[in-house]
Formats: C-alpha cells, structure tokens, sequence
C-alpha cells in the first residue's frame, strides 16, 4: 500500500503536458522519415520504372497506385485508432474488402477486353515470383516505422492490430514498388500485390503479441 | 469511497492533467487507485493481496506513461478500464493461465463491463454518498456484491432482521431521494 502512495507522488512529479495531438503527431514522426527511406532505397536500387513518361498517362498505372494507396490509408486509419485501448478498427474489413473488389471488378474488365492470348501477361507478366518479395523489403521500413509508433501506443488487441499494422505497412510497400513495377495488368496487382501486402500483415499478426505487448 | 466518482469528475480531472496540473493529477490517482481496487477484486478470486497491488499498480502506471492514447473528446472511464482490463489479461497470461482469461474475459463481456453499466455504477456510488457509512456498506455488501442477507449480518454483527430493516428502510428513502432529484 505504501508503494503505491510512493508511486503516485513518483508519477505526479513526473507529469508534463500532454499536446492535443500528441498521438497523431507520433504517427506522422514515425511515418513520414519511414515512407522517405523506403522510397528512397526504391529509387537507389530499383530507379522509377523504365517507360514511366508513358506510364504516367495510363489508367492502369493510376489504379495499381491508388488501390495500394487506398489499403495503405484505410489500414493506417485503423491502426491510429486501434493503437488506443479502447479503440476499435472501424469498418476496415469492410473498407477493405470493398477495396479489393473494385480491383476484382477492373481486373475482369482487362480481363474480358483483352484477347485469350494476352491473359499470361496480365496475370503473371514477367515479374510474379519476385514481385511479392520486393513489395515485402520495401514494406519493412515503413513495419518498423508503426512499430515504433505502436511501441508506445496502448493496442488492446496485439495480433489484430499487428495484422492490421502490417497490411499498412505492406501497402505502403507496394505503393513505394509500383513505382518501379511495369506490369500494366490488373489481374497481376490483385493477385501478387495483395500477396505480398498480405505476407506484411501475417509478420505483424505474429509478431504483433509479443512486438507490441506494454 | 466518500467523492463522486461520475464519468465527468474523472473526465475533468483528466483534461486538468493533461494540460499538467499536479494537484488534480494527483487526485484522480488516488481516486482512480481506489476504483481498481474494487474492480480487481470483483474479477481476480484467488488472487493474493501482493498481486492485486501489483496490478493497481501497473495500471496506474500505465495510465500514466500512455496518457497520449487518450483522446478528449471520448469517455474518460471506457478508455481507463481499457487499460486495467487489458492488465488483467496480460496479468492472467503472465502465468500461463491463458484460457482461464478467456474464459472469464468471455464471460465479462456477456455481463457487460460496458460503458452504461460503469456510469450507472458510477451513478450508484454518487447517490450511495449521502447515507451513513454503515447503510452503505449493508447496501453494498447486499445489493451491488450480492452477497447473502446472514453473512452480511454476521459480518457486521447485527441480527438478520435487523439488517433487512436497514435496507429496507434504506432503499425507500433512496427511491425518495432520486424521485425528488430528478
């Protein structure tokens, strides 16, 4: 009993002002320089995608982009809200899903538009063994970034907000690697971008109990 | 248990200490250590006094190095009992007593350790402040913990019939004072 008097005098010694924002703030300290280094280790290593003066004016380029940004946005949101005890992930499966089946839809589009003969390269292309691996290393910057920020949150669901925390991660991964990416099919983004986002989120759904525990 | 323990008081007294008033901060921590104590107790049987300090504790603790998780403009008392929850969770799995958590934690949700059911506890306590300290007890004893008529009366030492005169009585003029409150 007497500890916890000499506790309480201990933490009433030690309180400083909280700022309003103070948990966003953090976010955005952990984030930003995370986001930075990725791309910039993208742009060292990889170098922006060969024809991207063309790329810039496809539709396709734009949507590959914005699904990985949309993820990567609405995962974040969940993660900021999950990061307080009481907080809850919202609609974010729903989001998510959602999300994914606009992707589905396009990809049928491509699909049915395009001749029998194109399907191998818009569902393998040239690069869908490796694409999952470099949306994976382009993710780990950003997973330690919200790590970090997580690290002094209070997540009461560890697994669920590392899954969540990692399918952010991921995104921005994929996002940062699109960048760099030629392939232009829809059906290869949904399959082998959604993979290597998902293999994000599985690292932080497992890490997430013993990574984030406080 | 004698200040009113209402979602705003403890709301109030969080925004002081966030902005670094020592005074209120210490307040709420004495007040908040003494609402764990009960909230333990309730969930923790076999549980050794040492253990129930340490959760306290650690909790307040808690409270304290991950203060910036709180958002003003939600519930104060949802956010804290987040925290001594998940505290007694992780206490439960520290020992290896995982499912037993589960198993409780399952149960605690379907009794609902929710928001209303903590304001109209909080509500309880405030109205439970103006009786005397032993018509408190008998109702708190009786009532809230549910425990039976002859072991309170033996606890306290009165007659059977005599504690239920008590409550009895209690409980009228309780209904009168909430009829004339509100």
């Amino acid at each position: 009993m007497r500890d916890t008097d000499r506790m309480i005098n201990d933490l009433v010694r030690d309180l400083r002002p909280v700022p309003r924002h103070a948990l966003r703030d953090r976010f955005l300290l952990g984030l930003l320089p995370a986001l930075a280094v990725s791309l910039l280790l993208m742009l060292a290593i990889l170098g922006l995608r060969s024809d991207m003066r063309e790329a810039l004016m496809l539709p396709v380029f734009w949507i590959k982009s914005a699904y990985n940004a949309l993820i990567a946005l609405v995962a974040l949101w969940a993660t900021y809200h999950l990061a307080r005890p009481d907080g809850a992930e919202g609609g974010f499966f729903k989001m998510g899903a959602a999300i994914v089946l606009a992707m589905a839809i396009a990809a049928a589009v491509q699909l049915v538009t395009s001749p029998p003969e194109a399907y191998g390269q818009l569902i393998l292309g040239s690069s869908a063994l490796h694409c999952p691996f470099l949306i994976f290393a382009f993710a780990l910057p950003v997973f330690a970034g919200i790590s970090w920020v997580l690290r002094k949150g209070a997540p009461a669901n560890l697994r669920l907000t590392g899954f969540i925390a990692g399918i952010a991660a991921g995104a921005a991964g994929a996002w940062v690697y699109s960048w760099f990416c030629t392939e232009n099919g829809m059906p290869f983004v949904l399959i082998w971008y959604s993979v290597g986002i998902l293999v994000v989120g599985a690292l932080g759904a497992l890490t997430g109990p013993r990574l984030l525990r406080w | 248990m004698t200040i009113a323990h209402s979602e705003d008081v403890l709301k109030a007294l969080m925004l002081l200490s966030l902005d670094g008033d020592e005074a209120a901060y210490r307040r709420l921590l004495t007040t908040l250590r003494v609402l764990l104590v009960g909230y333990y107790t309730r969930r923790m049987g076999a549980a050794t006094k040492a253990d129930m300090e340490d959760l306290v504790q650690e909790t307040l603790l808690s409270l304290h190095s991950r203060r910036t998780t709180y958002d003003r403009d939600r519930p104060f008392t949802a956010w804290f009992f987040s925290i001594a929850r998940y505290k007694l969770i992780d206490h439960h799995r520290g020992r290896g007593g995982r499912r037993l958590a589960e198993t409780e934690l399952g149960e605690e949700l379907e009794s609902g350790f929710s928001e209303e059911a903590l304001t109209a506890r909080l509500d309880v306590e405030r109205l439970l402040d103006g009786l005397t300290p032993r018509q408190q007890e008998l109702i708190r004893q009786v009532k809230l913990e549910g425990q039976s008529i002859s072991d309170t009366a033996d606890r306290v030492g009165q007659s059977e019939s005599a504690v239920k005169v008590s409550i009895h009585r209690t409980l009228k003029a309780l209904g009168e004072r909430m009829r004339g409150g509100s």
